[in-house]
This record gives structure tokens, sequence and C-alpha cells, in this order.
């Protein structure tokens, strides 16, 4: 999905901008004019800078007939879209629900799902789902003592 | 230096530390041979799993895992016209070409050993010129310090993006995210909304596997469905005519390695800008230039040999200055600093052991790639046909756990994921994503030096320029910052640009 740039030039002038408002409330170095502040600021200074920048150079290729917004090829594509956005469910859901389920279920659960939609046949989707689960766990909690979640299985395993 | 060298070996030439190694030499031809699976990428999913070894094995995984990986991506571009890394884009159709004359054999023999002789280039101009600069660096100040920094970022643009607009930008953004947290100079917490994780700043590897890592996956989710392409082709005796080859374009070989170890010695300009160039110098200083994208060997020669001598040049500055030739040095001066082995000048003289251990691993990588990367050109067929949607998925489950593992609670995955979308955005609309990392590395140790320096001169700018080093960067900085605003205002880089 591209944007033109005067739209992706007014997102990053908001977002300095913010930052920009954020600083005045940093205390300076005592006796000095300047203090934690000032290197945001200068960030900030230069992201308007070249925005403004981007934003004149959007509105010469907006007279040249550019349109605002362009959306991929894949994107009206339903299954490539679901595809796409599969990825980031995935980690969404991992967030918020690996601490209640634990890894072994939402690990076998999300790379299941995942195997199904890109058209792994099921059997085989079952079966690298749990030993890959197995692996990973048995790796990173095991070998690297990383404090997987135990989650619903806490008591069972 | 002698106690110290043997110590080396002796740190080297341990099972565990050989055994790493190897694991890690399979682990980066496999990932350098999958398409859409880049270096960097593998390096910023080693480190979750190097994090709780020493320093060697662990530096030792990330040499031999992207010295594999820049050579393996040579092998996907001649069989599939598909460069395996973003390193073999620049010759990818010139090797498919030479596949299509019945040349595949020749090609991937002149990629195997050339990556070998470029990549040992490389070494050796890393392990004379590093402690040589460690020695002019041991005087620096803040000043120089900044003015370096400085003039690497604005390198990094400079070189490695077409559009600089965009990638002014994105270092911004870069060292923007690298302000959230404590500030490195009083104290302060800056831009943390009351989180308390937050106030330990952004965790730089996961956001890196969300740089790398989840933006491919995304992208690579969309043609997951596509039937993978497939090879005819069978592989017979690599190595013949190599030594031909090697009598005519010998000169390509060290040029390509010159001009590879001087790109990845900039900041921010790695493996892919180096083939690039030197592929484009090569076609012009060849005497038959209109043989080039027929399937000619020569530019091949040249590129192959340079991305691999990139990757030791890229740890000059990384090791010296603390400031990364490449991304993947990004992540290796992350790693430094996760053992303590903060990169500059003094860890010549603190822990020479280590450096010269690496400077060992690198050359055993280099020639381990002989024969590992035989064996991987012999097994491609197999390599190239692991299912995608196997795949996807179970790098995906690795990146998340590998982004817990860092902070050891989802915070990790949260950078990840944030960061991962907004990579994905800005590139997709033209904003590099490599300025972005270099900031964020940078961030910290660039405002230091800035406030430092500001402290030093009375906020006086004129104090900037008062030694003679900082004032020679300085200047060159300027300069280039000048050139760059120019030529922004040409009519015809606009063209380009859009």
């Amino acid at each position: 999905m591209r944007v033109n740039d005067i739209v992706a030039g007014i997102v990053l002038i908001a977002i300095a901008v913010f930052m920009f408002v954020l600083t005045l409330s940093f205390p300076p170095f005592p006796g000095q004019k300047y203090g934690p502040s000032l290197f945001p600021r200068i960030l900030a200074t230069g992201i308007i800078f070249c925005s403004l920048l981007l934003i004149v150079r959007g509105l010469r290729t907006r007279r040249g007939g550019a349109a605002m917004i362009t959306l991929a090829p894949w994107m009206r594509d339903g299954t490539a879209l679901v595809s796409f956005l599969a990825v980031p469910a995935a980690i969404g859901a991992y967030i918020l629900l690996s601490d209640y389920l634990g890894f072994y279920i939402i690990s076998f659960a999300i790379l299941t799902l995942l195997f199904f939609w890109f058209g792994v046949r099921p059997l085989n989707a079952i079966l690298i789902a749990a030993i890959a689960t197995w692996t990973i766990h048995f790796f990173f909690a095991n070998l690297m003592r990383v404090p997987l979640p135990r989650g619903l299985l806490n008591n069972i395993i | 230096m002698w106690p110290a060298l043997v110590e080396a070996f002796r740190l080297v030439f341990d099972p565990y530390v050989i055994g790493v190694c190897m694991a890690s030499a399979v682990f980066g031809i496999f990932v350098g041979a999958m398409p859409g699976l880049t270096a960097t990428m593998a390096t910023a999913l080693l480190v979750p799993v190097t994090f709780f070894m020493p320093p060697v094995p662990a530096l030792g995984a990330i040499v031999t895992a992207t010295t594999m990986a820049i050579f393996a991506g040579d092998i996907p571009a001649a069989m599939l016209r598909m460069p395996g890394t973003p390193a073999s884009a620049a010759y990818t159709d010139e090797s498919y070409e030479m596949s299509k004359k019945g040349q595949l054999d020749l090609n991937l023999g002149v990629n195997l050993v050339f990556s070998v002789i470029g990549g040992l280039f490389g070494v050796a101009i890393l392990i004379i010129a590093a402690p040589m600069l460690a020695e002019l660096a041991i005087n620096f100040s803040s000043f120089e310090y900044f003015w370096l920094a400085a003039l690497g970022l604005t390198c990094a643009i400079f070189i490695a993006t077409d559009d600089p607009l965009k990638g002014f930008i994105s270092l911004f953004i870069g060292l923007s995210l690298g302000c959230i947290g404590i500030d490195p100079a009083a104290g302060y917490p800056r831009f943390t909304f009351g989180s308390v994780e937050l106030l330990q700043g952004i965790s730089f590897i996961p956001a890196m596997i969300g740089l790398f890592a989840v933006t491919e996956l995304m992208r690579g989710s969309v043609t997951i469905r596509e039937k993978p392409a497939i090879i005819a082709q069978a592989v017979g005796n690599i190595f013949k005519g190599v030594g031909g080859v090697f009598r005519k374009y010998w000169r390509n070989c060290i040029r390509g390695s010159v001009i590879g170890t001087a790109i990845g010695a900039l900041p921010g300009a790695g493996a892919d800008i180096a083939a690039w160039i030197s592929y484009a110098v090569s076609k012009k200083f060849s005497k038959e230039p209109e043989k080039f994208g027929t399937g000619h060997i020569e530019g091949i020669v040249d590129s192959t040999s340079a991305n691999n001598s990139a990757l030791g040049g890229a740890w000059i500055p990384a090791l010296v200055f603390g400031i990364p030739g490449d991304s993947i040095t990004a992540v290796v001066i992350g790693v430094l600093y996760m053992k303590n082995m903060n990169p500059g000048p003094t860890v010549f003289l603190q822990n020479p052991q280590f450096i010269y251990a690496v400077f060992i691993i690198f050359i055993i990588a280099n020639l381990l790639m002989l024969p590992i990367g035989w064996a991987a050109i012999k097994s491609a067929k197999q390599i190239l046909r692991t299912p995608r949607r196997i795949l996807l998925p179970l790098i995906l489950m690795f990146c998340m756990v590998g982004s817990f593992a860092m902070t050891n609670s989802v915070y990790g995955i949260i950078i990840m994921l944030t960061i991962g979308l907004i990579g994905w955005a800005l590139e997709e609309n033209g904003f590099p994503v490599a300025p972005i990392i270099l900031g964020l590395v940078l961030g910290e140790m660039f405002e230091q030096n800035f406030m430092t320096s500001m402290i030093k001169s009375d906020g006086n700018l004129i104090g900037f320029f008062n030694r003679p080093i900082a004032a020679t960067l300085g200047v060159m900085t300027l300069a280039l910052w000048a050139f760059m605003l120019w030529r922004m205002t040409q009519p015809k880089a606009e063209a380009r640009a859009t």
C-alpha cells in the first residue's frame, strides 16, 4: 500500500510535533540553557524539515496525476490479504493469550492454524506443530532457561 | 600480543566453539540459500540463541553464519533467478543467463571460490587495519566521536539509498526511537508515558527481529500459495574451469575485494551495495562491456568477491569505533555490549584475545566455506524444495520466542510487532529501514558524545572544530550535507527518486 508523499509527510510532521511538545516538560541541566530535551528537539526539527520537503515533492507528483493511496494488487485478493494479516494476528494472539494458555497450547494452536491456512495437509500440520512446539520449548525453556509461560498446564507439567 | 594470540587459539579450538560454528555454518547456508531469508535475519535470529553463550562462541556463530549466508545466496540466484539474499541481487540475472547457457557448474564454482578469496581478503584488511586504527582512535575525544558518528550516518544515507530525503527521515526516526528511556546525560526518563518497561528503552534485538524478519514474513505470506519453481539442471564438477577464470580475471577479483572491503567499512553500506557498485565498476572498465547481461562471468567475479569481502570490512568500524559498517555488525555491536566488551579502541587493549579469536574464526569460516559450500551446492535441490508454507510459521514462532527471551516478558514481542509494522509501512513507501537500525544502535552513543561536547565547549559550536581530526571530520560531514542538499534540489535527482 503506497500513500502519496503528502500523506506520509503530514503523518510524520504530526508525530514530530507531538514529540517536540513532550520535550517541553523536560528539565534543563542545572545552570545550563539546554538539557535532555535538546537532542530530541533537533531530531523533531529534522523530521519536520525533511517532511516539508517531502510534501512539496508530493504536491508536484500530485499535479502529475499521482493517486493519494495506491493499494497493492494482493490487497484486493481476499486469500492473500488474510495470509498477510495472519502474521501480525498470530503475534497479537501470542501477546494477549500466552500468559493464560501457556506456551505449549498457544504455540501448538498458532502453528496448526497457520499450517492449515497455508495449505499443509491436516495430519502433517498437527504432527509438525506438535514436534516444533516441543522442540522450541525444550531448546529455550530447558537448555537456555527462558521462563516460557506455563499457563493452564501449570499443574500438569 | 603473543600471549593473547595463544589464548585466542585456545579459546577457538575448543570442541564447544567449533561445534557452535559448524552448526551456525549449516544454519547460515540454509538461510542464505532460501530466497526471502537474509543474512541480517539470520543474525537477528541467532542472537537469542547465543545470548547465554560466552563471547567467543556467540561472536563465532554470527561470523560463520553470515559468511556462509552471503555465499549461499548465489545458489538460488543461478538456479531459480531469485537471489537468496539481497547481496546476490546485483548479478542474479547474469548468473541465471549463464545457467541457461549450460554453465551452471562454472557459475557456482566461480561464486564459491571467489567468495572464499574475497572473504579472506576482507579479513586480511580487517586484521591489519583494525589495530592500527585503534591506536589512532585511542586519543579521540567526544568531539571526534561525535563527528565520526555523524559522518558515518551521513555516508550510510549517501551511499545506501537512492532517495536521501527518505533516508534522513528513517535515520531521524531511528535516533528518536533511541531517545526513548533514561537519557544518557542527565538520567531523565524520556517518552516513557509512565511505563516501567519503556524506561529500559527500545530493546534492540526484538526491534531488529521485527524490522528484518517479521516484515519479510509478512511479505512472504502473500505469495505463499504460489507454486515453487523447479530446478531442472543437475550439478556436475563445479571446480572445472575455475582456474582458467582466475588466470584471466584475477585483477577483477582483487578490484572487487578492495571495493567490497572499503564499502563494507563505510558505515551503513554492506554486502549488497558492495556487489552493485563493483558490478557497475566491472562493466565500466571491462574490455567487453557489451557481453554484460548475457551470461558473462567477468562481472560475477568482481561482485561475488566484493560481497564477501564487505563482511570483513564491516567489522573494522564496528570494533574500533563502535560504529556498525552494515546492519549485521549493528547486531554485533549490540552483542558486544551485552557481553560487556564495549566496542572501541580500548577493547583491543583490555580483551585482545577476544578480538584475535574473532579474526581466527573469520579465517576458519572462509576456509570452511569451500567444503560446506560444495556440499550445499550438491544438495541445493533438496534445500530449495523446503516448503515455505511450513517454514514461515516455524520462523514466526521462533521470532516470538526469541524476542521473548531477550526481555523475559511479552514486552519484547510487543516491540517486535510494533517495529515490524512500522518498518513494513515505511519500506512499502520507499523509506529504507537500515538507517532506522543504525539510528537505534548509535543513538545513545551519538547523543552522549554530542552532549559531552556541548558541555565541554560551553554550548559553543566552534568548539566542535578546535581539534585537528575533529575539524577535518566535521568539515567533511558538513560538505557532504551541503552536497546532498544541493543534489536534492536538482530536477534530475527528483525524477529518479519519484
